[in-house]
């Protein structure tokens, strides 16, 4: 599910945080709702079943 | 003689090694032709007919002294614009690399000049392969040739629309989430990512590096299968390239598919997410065609097409936001919106969310892998629904995300893209087939057992003018 609770403000802020000053008020919004999406991207991880052994993919090869 | 336009790579290799048709000949019917349409597709970024012409005369002159070079010699084909060609700017459709000129070829570039081919020119993409169809680019996007008020599907979106317009028999694109097999399957022509590590990367301009695959669009199987020989292979300058055996890929493409075990993956496009009715049944119509051509087509089991998605994403935009943060940061206006959202998506994945879909990654490909013991290949949706209206920005962005390509980006295995018929609209629909790693030669199998049944292939669009 999106995380709502993220505001502008806070977007500004995070933005702000890294380097990411140039952003305008339409950029900013751009940025929030790719972040909520990003986080809901998470959400949907399914990384409950994901055992100690389970290693990431660093170099992926074939 | 056919019309040059609809001429296969395989039809014209053939004609041009028996000289039966000049590659200057070739190459100014299929300019003239881009120079009648392409004012209104698009699919052209930097059109090079000059180029294409020295490099028809200097086939012309090498297969009139007898040393033809192999299919591709005097055939014209073009370059995503990505994808570096030396001299030229490659500017991934975007205002930030506008002045990029290259100064060398791309591992591909340099193998389709040593095959001979014709460079037609750079061909339009969403900006840096994510953001698009946008109109706040410096230029237009491509449209679609069964009707250019719709979407040709991205990011290769020149690719798809050069190759099914007859501009040129074959073109080259890349694919992170599906963006060779997107065109292809809204276009009408096969499109291929092979498996990962295939082919090289080395001079294209990066979306994200573990999922970065650069495949053939072509409008025949057996073209693909040609164009897939002269680019595969081992390339020590790539850090992803795999070190395994290429080529082969047309060998065993007149086999047929008796016998051959093929796994339907029907909840992707069933349950997990619900495809148009039209491409429901196209596809149901293609699997009913396999069984009648003698294969044991039976119903597979994978994880959810969401979970999928959900590694593909948080990979994706993970690496994508390293490589553009600098110019986030300094030059943020100078990206087109759609771009900057879908890459602004990566800013704040956290370190453990990118490492957790990378230890997802290898037990979700491992998994997916194994169900290739019980069958040869698998079939499945590609996009979701026909094509939509270009100039719908709500269609567009709800049709991008129903796919069911970014899957084998995640497993790294080869999928390709085929036409399996058209909407009542006349647009294309397509479906994917798809396989273990390094086993491009059985899909292609396959895919050429199909199109031979059901000459798809056999139908173009009509552009402006020519009606």
């Amino acid at each position: 599910m999106p995380d709502d609770s993220l505001t502008l403000d806070e977007i500004r802020r995070m933005a702000a945080e890294t380097g990411m000053t140039r952003l305008s008020d339409e950029h900013l919004q751009e940025l929030l709702r790719a972040t909520r999406t990003a986080r809901a991207r998470r959400a949907a991880l399914p990384i409950a079943n994901l055992g100690p052994a389970d290693e990431p993919a660093h170099v992926f090869r074939l | 003689m056919t019309d040059l336009a609809w001429l296969t790579v395989a039809e014209a290799a053939e004609l041009l090694r028996g000289r039966k048709l000049s590659p200057v000949e070739y190459a100014k019917a299929l300019i003239d032709r881009v120079e009648r349409h392409d004012g209104k597709l698009n699919a052209f970024l930097r059109f090079t007919p000059e180029l294409a012409l020295e490099d028809a005369r200097r086939a012309e002159a090498e297969i009139f002294r007898g040393a033809w070079r192999g299919p591709l010699h005097g055939v014209p084909y073009g370059l995503k614009d990505i994808v570096d060609y030396a001299g030229l700017p490659t500017t991934a459709h975007s205002k930030i690399l506008r002045e990029n000129v290259a100064t060398a070829d791309a591992a591909v570039t340099q193998q389709l000049r040593a095959a001979g081919g014709v460079f037609m020119g750079k061909l339009s993409t969403h900006e840096f392969a994510i953001g698009g169809p946008s109109f706040d680019l410096p230029w237009p996007p491509a449209r679609n040739p069964w009707n250019r008020d719709h979407f040709c599907g991205g990011s290769s979106s020149g690719a798809g629309a050069a190759t099914a317009a007859g501009f040129v028999p074959a073109a080259i694109g890349t694919d992170t989430g599906g963006s060779v097999r997107n065109p292809a399957s809204m276009c009408g022509v096969a499109g291929m990512k092979p498996t990962y590590g295939l082919v090289s990367r080395r001079g294209v301009f990066p979306l994200a590096y573990s999922l970065d695959h650069v495949g053939p669009l072509t409008r025949t199987v057996r073209d693909n299968a040609l164009m897939l020989d002269l680019i595969a292979g081992h390339d020590p300058l790539d850090p992803g390239s795999a070190a395994h055996a290429a080529g082969g890929y047309t060998d065993q493409l007149d086999r047929g598919v008796k016998g051959l075990r093929i796994g339907v993956i029907r909840h992707f496009y069933a349950r997990d997410m619900q495809a148009d009715v039209e491409v429901a049944a196209g596809i149901e119509m293609a699997v009913k065609k396999l069984a009648e051509l003698g294969a044991d087509v039976r119903e597979i089991q994978t994880a959810p097409l969401v979970d999928y998605l959900a590694c593909n994403r948080t990979l994706l935009t993970s690496e994508a936001f390293a490589l553009h943060e600098k110019w986030m940061r300094e030059r943020p206006q100078d990206y087109g919106a759609l771009a900057r959202e879908r890459l602004m998506a990566g800013a704040f994945v956290r370190a453990a969310d990118y490492v957790n879909a990378t230890r997802l990654r290898r037990k979700m490909a491992d998994a997916f892998h194994a169900l290739f013991s019980g069958i040869d290949v698998a079939v499945t949706a590609s996009s979701m629904d026909p094509p939509c209206r270009i100039d719908d920005p709500k269609a567009v962005d709800y049709t991008y995300r129903r796919q069911a390509r970014a899957p084998f980006n995640v497993t790294g295995g080869p999928a390709l893209s085929v036409p399996v018929g058209f909407s009542k609209a006349g647009l294309p629909l397509g479906m994917q087939i798809v396989g273990k790693p390094f086993s491009e030669a059985l899909i292609y199998r396959v895919a050429h057992a199909y199109e031979l049944a059901t000459k798809w292939v056999e139908r173009h669009p009509v552009l402006p003018g020519d009606e």
